[in-house]
C-alpha cells in the first residue's frame, strides 16, 4: 500500500474519530452543563429522558431536526442560512491543530495523534476564531430585527476586542516554547505544565476564552432578558442547533486549547493520553460552568473596560517580564 | 358676554348660559343629574354642587341654577363641593338596590359614573332599603323602580317636553314614586326616550332587555329611515344582530330625542327570515350565479322583444346609491325609465316640493321650535314624522300657535287649532286664512306675481266647513307673527298643495316675516328619488305598461309594490303576466316569494349609504357592522357552533348598488368605495339635479343641506286645485299612515307591532249617523277587490263625508282600484 | 489595592458558596411523582359555581368578560323563567386564558371562582374552548354562603319586591301618608 493512500486514508480515519468525538462530546457538554449548573443551583437538572437524564441531549437533538426551519420573510435569506454554518465549521476547522497524543504505531508507520501539525498551529486557531465572529454578525445582520442586529454588533464588539487579550495573553507561551506550533508547545510542557509558570496569562486567557465563546458572565451577544435571544433570535429548528454546536465546540477547543497551552496537553500517568486530554478538557469545561453558575451577567461597559483597559495591559506587563525573565 | 373663571380657565359665554353649560364649553363636567340640556335646570339633585369664589356670591351653589355672570370665579375642585356631592351621592344612593350586575344600565350609568368617580363605595347607613313595586310599561320599557334617584328627569321629558299625561310623579316626599296611575302602555309614541334620559336604570330598554352590556357593542352612529326626516341615531350590534337604537344628538334635525318608530324600526335587520342567499326559479344559488341567470334571462328578453321591454323600480327606501345605480343600469341598457314612487300623484308632488324648496325659506326641523306660527298642511306629523309633533311640541310651548288643515283626526302632543278641511279645502282655507292676516297697504308695495297670487287666494270658493271665527283668530296670530313656518305633507294633499305652501311662505316672506318652509315626503329617500325620477313615472305607469304587454320584465330593487299599492288584484296578475321578475332585497317582502329570480341585498347598518332627507339634507351613514348570520341564530339560541371558519357566515348579500353595477360593465373590477365615489360623479355629470352634490368627504357629520339652483323665480305659479270635490253622497277615501304598523320596514319589528293597535277605520259621527253605525262596531267595506274589516272609530275631528283607512299591513286593505278615492255609502255594511 | 483584594475575596465568597451548594440534595420537588398540595386560593381551571340553594349563580353580567385581559370570556346573557338573569351560554377559551384571576376578582355573585386544578393539558386545542356545561359545577365553591338575589332588590322566584335581606316592604303609591 503506498504511503499517501494509507496517509489519506489514516487522514479520513482520524477526521471521523474526531468529528464524531467533538459532536458527540459537544452533546453530551451540554447535559454536563446542564447538569452541573443545576446541582449548583441546588437543582436535579435533566433526569427524564433515560437515567439521569442521559438520552437529554439525544432528545433535544432529534427535537431541532424535526422542528420547522423558519426563515424570516424580510430575512437576507442567503446570508441567514450561511451564517450558522460558517459559526459551526470555524469552530470544528479548530480543532484540527490541537494534538491529542503523541503518535502511535501502526503497521510499522508512525500515525501522530493530531489532524495536521501546522508550524502555525497558534495562529491558525487565531485566525479561525476571528473567522467566528462573521458568522455571529452575519446571523445578526440578515435576520432583520433590532434584537438579532443589536446582539450580532455585541458580539463582533465583544470577540474582536477580546481576541486581542487572548493572543496576547499567549506570547509569553510561544515565547517559552518558542514555537506556534501546539505539537512543539505540548512537548515544551514535558517537565512541567506552564501554568506553574504562567499563571497570569492563565488566568487572563481563561477570563478572554470565556468572552471569546459568549459565555455567562459575557453572554452580552444573547443577553435574553433585553435581547430576547441575540443574534440567534430568529433562528429556529437546526440552524439555532448549529449556533449552538458551534458554542459548545468552541467552548470544547478552548478547554482543549487551555489544556494544550497550560496545563501539559495530553501527558499524564497511567492513562492513555487522549483520554487525559478529555479529563483536562472537560475539568476546563466544568470550571466554565462554575464560572457560570456563580457570576452575574457583565455590563456592556464593564465588559469592554475588563477587556481594554484591564486584561490587555496586564497581558502586556506579563510579556516585558516574561521576556526580562528570559533574558536574564 | 360675561366672562368668566372656572378651574382658573376663562371662557366668554353667550348671556344667559349656566355654568354647568359654560364649564362643559370648557370641556369640563361637572356632574348632574336633574339637569339636561333639552329639559332645562330644576336644581333638584344638589349634586351639581361648585364653589363660587368671587363674584356676585360666594359659597357653594348648584352649577345648573346660576347664569355665568361676568367676574365670577368658580372652582369645581375646591374641598368643600367635593365634599358636599360627595354626601350628595351618599345619599342617593341610601336606597338604591344592589343589583347593578343584572341591571342593563350597568356600564352607561350616570349613577354608577358618579358613584364611582366621586369615591362613595360602602353604604354607612345601617336601616333598610326603601322598595317600590313596579309596573308593565308595554313592550318596550321596563320599569324598575327601586333603582329611583328621584331627579325628576323622566316626568319632565314625559309631560314637559313630550306633553303626554299618563306618566309622573305620585306620592310624597321619601315615597315618590314615577310611573303611570294604572300599569298599562305608555301612550307616548316618544317614551323611549325614558331609557336615554334617566340616569340610572329605572326605564330600561326591553326588547333588548339582558342582551348585553354597552362596552360590548359596537356603536356606530347611524340614520332612521322610518320616515323622511332623517333622525340620527347610534345603532348598537353585538354579535351581528342590531340590538338596540338610541337617539344622536343633531342640533339640527332631532335634537336629543327620536320617537320609538326610528328607535324600534331596525328588527327587520335581523330577523332569522331574512333572506341571504340567491334563489332562482326556486333553487338556492351564489349572488354569482344568480346574477348570471338573470343577465341570461335578460338578454333572451333582449333578444325577442327589445330592451325597452324591460323595467327596473327602486323605492324611497333605497340609498342614494342605489337610486342612481338603477338609473344608470336602465339607462345605460336602454331599458324603461325607471320608477321610483308607487303612483303619478305622489311623484307629481314630491317633484314639485322639490322644485320649490327655495333655500330663503326651507327650516331645519329644530328651527321650527322657535317658530312662532306654524301652518301645517295636509300632514298628520304624530303619524308621518313623529319627530315633527315633538317638534311642534316645543314651538307651542314657546308661544307659537299651531294651526293644522287636515282632514284627518290629527292628533298632536299639545294645544292646536284643527281645521278638518278635505284635501281640496286645504288651499281655500289656509288661503283664507293668509288674505285676512294680510293688510292690503303691505300688499300693494310687493310685485306684481306676489300681488296676483295674493288675490288668487280670495278667490277660492268657501268649500270648507269651519267657522269664519276660528279663520280670523288664526289670521290675527298670522299677521302679529315673526317667524311663521309652513308644514306642508305630501301624500294625501292635492297636486297643487306643495306650491301652495310655498308660495305662502313666499309671500309671508316678500311681506316681511322670516317665513319657513317645511315639507314631509313619503319615504326616507324620497327627495332623492323625486330629483332623479322622470316626469310621469311611477309604479303604476309601469303595471299599466305591464297590462298592455310592452314590458316583459321588472326588476324590483328593494321595492315592494304590494305595500303601497291600492289595487292589489291588478297588480298581482300584472306580476304574474310578467315573463320575468327579479327581485333584490334584504327583507322577505311580499314580492320575494314571487320572484323568478331572487337576489339579497345589504341594510344600511351593513352597507351604510347616502340619504337625503326632506329638507334636502344630505347624510352620509357609515356601516354599522360588518354583516352575518347572527350568532344567536348560528347558535340556535346556545353556544355559537364549534368549529374554525374564516367565513362569517350570511355575509354574501351585496348592496343593491354593488349587484346592480355588475349589470353594466363596471361593477366587476372595483371595489366598493370606488364605486360609491364613480357613482356620486356619475350623478353630478349626468344628472342636472345633483350637480351641486357635495363630494363624500365634505359631507359633515351633521350633514349638509344642498339645494337646487334657488327657484325664486318659480314661485307664485300656484293654481287653484281643479275643483271636482262635488257632493254625489259617496264617502272619500283616505288611506293614511299611522305611527305604528304602516311604514313598511319598521312593521317587522315585533315590539312596534305590539304597539300598533288593532288598526280601525276613522269616519266623522255624522256620517256614522247618518249610516247608523256606532264607535267600536265591526263594519266591512264591499270593494272591488275584496272586503276590508275593520273595527269603526267615530271621531268628531275630522273632515265629514270622508273615510280614513290606515295603511296597515294586518288590514289588508289594498282592495281598491287604481285611482278609486270615492265610496258608495252602501259599500259600507255592519258586521255583527 | 484594597479594593482589589475586596474584590478577589467577594469572588471568593461567591465561588464557594456556588461550590459548597454542589454537596446539597436539590431542593426540587418532582412533579408527577410529588403532587404538592396547592392553597385553596391558587389559579388555575375556572368554574362556574352554584349559589347554596342549587341554582346557577352566574348572573351573566359581563363584568369577568370585560375585565379579562386576553378576552377569553363570552357569553351571552337572557332572562330565565322566573325573571333570574343568566347566561344562556357561557365560554372560556383556556388555551387563552393567563389564569391572572381578574374575573373571579370582578364577579359580583362569586360565580365564577379560579380552582387549584391545573392539570389540564390536551392536544386538540379546541377541546380548550370550554362551554358552559363544562364549567358548572354542583358546589359553592370557596364562598359558601352568598346569594346574590337574595340581597339584590330585583324580583325573582327568589324573592319578591321587599322580601330581600334588609329591605323595607314596597312603598303603597297610592296612599297619602308620607
Amino acid at each position: 500500500m503506498p504511503d499517501w493512500i494509507f496517509g489519506f486514508i489514516i487522514l479520513i480515519v482520524k477526521l471521523g474519530v474526531v468529528l464524531l468525538a467533538l459532536l458527540l462530546l459537544a452533546a453530551y457538554l451540554v447535559w454536563v452543563e446542564r447538569k452541573f449548573l443545576a446541582r449548583l443551583q441546588i437543582r436535579y437538572g435533566p433526569n427524564r429522558a433515560g437515567k439521569f437524564g442521559l438520552l437529554q441531549p439525544i432528545a433535544d437533538t432529534i427535537k431541532m431536526l424535526i422542528k420547522e426551519d423558519i426563515v424570516p420573510a424580510a430575512a437576507d435569506r442567503f446570508i441567514f442560512l450561511l451564517a450558522p454554518a460558517v459559526v459551526a465549521t470555524t469552530a470544528l476547522m479548530m480543532f484540527a491543530v490541537v494534538p491529542f497524543g503523541s503518535h502511535l504505531t501502526l503497521w510499522g508507520r508512525q500515525v501522530p495523534l493530531v489532524i495536521t501539525d501546522l508550524n502555525v498551529g497558534l495562529l491558525y486557531i487565531f485566525a479561525l476564531s476571528s473567522l467566528g465572529v462573521y458568522g455571529v454578525a452575519m446571523g445578526g445582520w440578515a435576520s432583520n430585527s433590532k434584537y438579532s442586529l443589536l446582539g450580532g454588533i455585541r458580539g463582533a464588539a465583544q470577540m474582536i476586542s477580546y481576541e486581542l487579550a487572548l493572543g496576547l495573553s499567549l506570547v509569553p507561551i510561544i515565547m517559552l516554547a518558542d514555537s506556534f506550533s501546539i505539537v512543539d508547545i505540548v512537548n515544551a510542557q514535558a517537565n512541567y505544565p506552564f501554568i506553574i509558570v504562567q499563571p497570569f496569562a492563565f488566568v487572563i486567557f481563561m477570563i478572554s476564552a470565556m468572552a471569546e465563546s459568549k459565555r455567562i458572565p459575557f453572554d452580552m451577544p444573547e443577553a435574553e432578558n433585553e435581547l430576547g435571544a441575540g443574534y440567534h433570535t430568529e433562528y429556529s429548528g437546526i440552524r439555532f442547533g448549529l449556533f449552538f454546536l458551534g458554542e459548545y465546540v468552541h467552548l470544547q477547543v478552548l478547554g482543549a486549547l487551555v489544556a494544550v497551552l497550560f496545563l501539559g496537553g495530553w501527558r499524564g500517568p497511567i492513562l492513555p493520553p487522549p483520554v487525559w486530554l478529555l479529563i483536562k478538557m472537560i475539568l476546563v469545561a466544568l470550571i466554565m460552568i462554575w464560572v457560570r453558575g456563580t457570576l452575574p451577567r457583565l455590563r456592556y461597559d464593564q465588559l469592554m473596560a475588563l477587556g481594554w483597559k484591564v486584561l490587555i495591559p496586564l497581558s502586556l506587563i506579563n510579556i516585558m517580564v516574561t521576556g526580562a525573565i528570559l533574558l536574564i | 358676554m360675561p366672562k368668566i373663571i372656572i378651574d382658573d380657565r376663562d371662557i366668554e359665554v353667550a348671556p344667559g348660559t349656566k355654568v354647568i353649560e359654560a364649564a362643559e364649553q370648557l370641556g369640563i363636567m361637572i356632574p348632574r343629574f336633574c339637569y339636561h340640556p333639552a329639559l332645562g335646570s330644576v336644581g333638584a339633585c344638589r349634586v351639581c354642587a361648585v364653589k363660587f369664589l368671587q363674584g356676585p356670591f360666594k359659597g357653594v351653589q348648584m352649577s345648573c341654577m346660576v347664569d355665568a355672570q361676568d367676574d365670577m370665579v368658580v372652582s369645581t375642585t375646591d374641598e368643600e363641593a367635593v365634599a358636599f356631592r360627595k354626601s350628595v351621592i351618599e345619599w342617593l344612593m341610601l336606597h338604591h338596590p344592589h343589583d347593578c350586575p343584572v341591571c342593563d344600565a350597568g356600564g352607561h350609568c350616570l349613577l354608577q359614573d358618579m358613584t364611582v368617580s366621586g369615591g362613595h363605595g360602602i353604604r354607612r347607613y345601617p336601616g333598610k332599603k326603601r322598595t317600590y313595586h313596579d309596573q308593565y310599561l308595554g313592550p318596550l320599557i321596563q320599569h324598575e323602580m327601586n333603582r329611583c334617584i328621584h331627579c325628576y328627569r323622566c316626568s319632565r321629558f314625559y309631560q314637559e317636553f313630550n306633553g303626554y299625561r299618563d306618566l309622573g310623579a305620585m306620592q310624597s316626599a321619601n315615597q315618590t314614586y314615577f310611573g303611570r296611575f294604572e300599569e298599562g302602555i305608555l301612550e307616548s309614541p316618544f317614551s323611549g326616550n325614558l331609557i336615554d334620559i334617566c340616569p340610572t336604570g329605572v326605564y330600561t330598554d326591553k326588547p333588548s332587555r339582558y342582551f348585553g352590556r354597552r362596552w360590548d357593542y359596537e356603536r356606530s352612529p347611524s340614520l332612521c329611515i322610518n320616515c323622511s326626516l332623517g333622525c340620527h341615531t347610534i345603532a348598537s350590534s353585538r354579535y351581528r344582530k342590531v340590538v338596540r337604537q338610541e337617539a344622536r344628538l343633531n342640533e339640527a334635525i332631532n335634537g336629543h330625542f327620536i320617537c320609538d318608530r326610528g328607535r324600534y324600526g331596525f328588527s327587520y335587520n335581523s330577523l332569522k327570515q331574512r333572506p341571504r342567499t340567491a334563489l332562482f326559479d326556486g333553487q338556492t344559488a351564489s349572488i354569482d350565479e344568480g346574477l348570471a341567470v338573470l343577465k341570461q334571462r335578460l338578454q333572451a328578453i333582449v333578444d325577442t322583444d327589445g330592451s325597452a321591454a324591460i323595467a327596473c323600480a327602486g323605492s324611497s327606501r333605497n340609498s342614494l346609491e342605489t337610486l342612481a345605480m338603477i338609473k344608470r343600469v336602465s339607462q345605460a341598457r336602454s331599458w324603461q325609465p325607471p320608477a321610483y314612487l308607487i303612483d303619478d300623484a305622489i311623484t307629481a308632488k314630491v317633484k314639485t316640493a322639490i322644485s320649490v324648496l327655495d333655500p330663503d325659506l326651507a327650516v331645519e326641523m329644530r328651527e321650527i321650535e322657535s317658530a312662532d306660527f306654524v301652518a301645517v298642511l295636509g300632514a298628520d306629523p304624530l303619524n308621518e314624522a313623529p319627530m315633527l309633533a315633538l317638534a311642534l311640541r316645543q314651538a307651542q310651548r314657546k308661544g307659537a300657535t299651531i294651526a293644522v288643515f287636515d282632514p284627518r283626526p290629527v292628533c298632536l302632543p299639545c294645544e292646536f287649532t284643527h281645521l278638518p278641511a278635505d284635501p281640496d279645502a286645504i288651499h281655500t282655507g289656509f288661503g283664507a286664512v293668509i288674505n285676512t292676516a294680510l293688510d292690503a297697504a303691505v300688499v300693494d308695495k310687493l310685485d306684481a306675481p306676489a300681488r296676483e297670487f295674493y288675490s288668487s287666494l280670495a278667490a277660492g270658493e268657501q268649500t270648507f266647513t269651519f267657522q269664519q271665527t276660528e279663520i280670523d283668530t288664526l289670521a290675527e296670530k298670522l299677521k302679529t307673527c315673526q317667524r311663521p313656518v309652513m308644514v306642508c305633507g305630501t301624500e294625501i294633499v292635492s297636486r297643487q298643495t306643495p306650491a301652495l305652501a310655498a308660495d305662502c311662505a313666499a309671500l309671508l316672506q316678500a311681506a316681511g316675516k322670516a317665513a319657513g318652509l317645511f315639507y314631509v315626503m313619503p319615504g326616507t329617500n324620497a327627495f332623492a328619488a323625486g330629483l332623479l325620477t322622470d316626469e310621469n313615472v311611477s309604479v303604476e305607469t309601469l303595471i299599466t305598461a305591464i297590462e298592455q304587454g310592452s314590458v316583459k320584465a321588472l326588476i324590483l330593487v328593494e321595492c315592494n309594490p304590494l305595500w303601497q299599492f291600492p289595487d292589489r288584484q291588478r297588480i298581482e296578475q300584472a306580476l304574474q303576466k310578467l315573463e320575468l321578475l327579479a327581485v333584490t332585497d334584504y327583507v322577505n317582502s311580499e314580492v320575494v316569494p314571487k320572484a323568478n329570480i331572487f337576489l339579497p341585498t345589504t341594510t344600511l347598518y351593513e352597507s351604510g349609504g347616502i340619504y337625503i332627507n326632506q329638507e334636502g339634507r344630505v347624510q352620509v351613514v357609515e356601516p354599522a357592522y360588518r354583516g352575518g348570520i347572527p350568532i344567536a341564530e348560528t347558535g340556535n339560541g346556545d353556544h355559537p357552533p364549534r368549529i374554525y371558519d374564516s367565513q362569517i357566515p350570511g355575509v354574501e348579500p351585496q348592496a343593491a348598488w354593488q349587484i346592480l353595477a355588475q349589470l353594466i360593465d363596471i361593477g366587476q373590477q372595483i371595489n366598493a368605495n370606488d364605486l360609491r365615489t364613480d357613482i356620486q360623479h356619475w350623478l353630478i355629470k349626468s344628472e342636472s339635479g345633483f350637480n351641486q352634490l357635495p363630494g363624500l368627504a365634505q359631507i359633515p357629520p351633521l350633514g349638509t343641506r344642498f339645494f337646487q339652483a334657488p327657484n325664486s323665480q318659480k314661485h307664485f305659479e300656484c293654481q287653484q286645485p281643479n275643483g271636482g270635490s262635488t257632493d254625489d253622497g259617496r264617502l272619500e277615501v283616505l288611506v293614511t299612515e299611522r305611527t305604528f304598523g304602516t311604514e313598511e320596514l319598521s312593521a317587522y319589528s315585533a315590539c312596534l307591532q305590539e304597539l300598533a293597535n288593532a288598526p280601525c277605520i276613522c269616519m266623522h259621527s255624522s256620517d256614522a249617523q247618518q249610516l247608523n253605525l256606532n264607535d267600536g262596531d265591526q263594519v266591512a267595506l264591499e270593494l272591488n277587490g275584496g272586503v276590508i274589516e275593520a273595527r269603526l272609530q267615530v271621531v268628531e275631528n275630522m273632515a265629514p263625508a270622508m273615510l280614513i283607512i290606515p295603511r296597515d299591513g294586518k288590514l289588508n286593505w289594498q282592495q281598491m282600484e287604481t285611482g278609486q278615492t270615492r265610496i258608495r255609502r252602501d259599500q259600507i255594511r255592519k258586521v255583527e | 489595592m484594597k479594593d482589589a483584594i475586596e474584590a478577589v475575596k467577594a469572588l471568593a465568597i461567591g465561588f464557594a458558596t456556588t461550590f459548597k451548594h454542589l454537596f446539597r440534595k436539590p431542593i426540587t420537588e418532582e412533579y408527577p411523582e410529588y403532587k404538592r398540595p396547592l392553597p385553596a386560593r391558587s389559579r388555575a381551571r375556572i368554574i362556574l359555581t352554584r349559589d347554596p340553594d342549587g341554582a346557577e349563580r352566574c348572573v351573566a353580567c359581563y363584568l369577568c368578560s370585560a375585565v379579562c385581559p386576553v378576552s377569553c370570556i363570552s357569553m351571552q346573557s337572557a332572562e330565565k323563567e322566573g325573571g333570574r338573569r343568566y347566561a344562556q351560554w357561557f365560554r372560556i377559551n383556556f388555551a387563552r386564558c393567563i389564569y391572572c384571576g381578574f374575573c373571579e376578582e370582578a364577579c359580583p355573585t362569586s360565580a365564577i371562582q379560579l380552582t387549584p386544578q391545573f392539570e389540564n393539558c390536551k392536544n386538540d386545542i379546541l377541546s380548550f374552548v370550554y362551554e358552559k356545561k363544562d364549567l358548572l359545577v354542583d358546589h359553592q365553591g370557596k364562598d359558601k354562603e352568598y346569594n346574590f338575589y337574595k340581597y339584590a332588590g330585583v324580583a325573582t322566584d327568589v324573592g319578591q319586591k321587599g322580601e330581600h335581606i334588609k329591605e323595607e316592604r314596597p312603598v303603597n303609591i297610592k296612599s297619602n301618608l308620607p
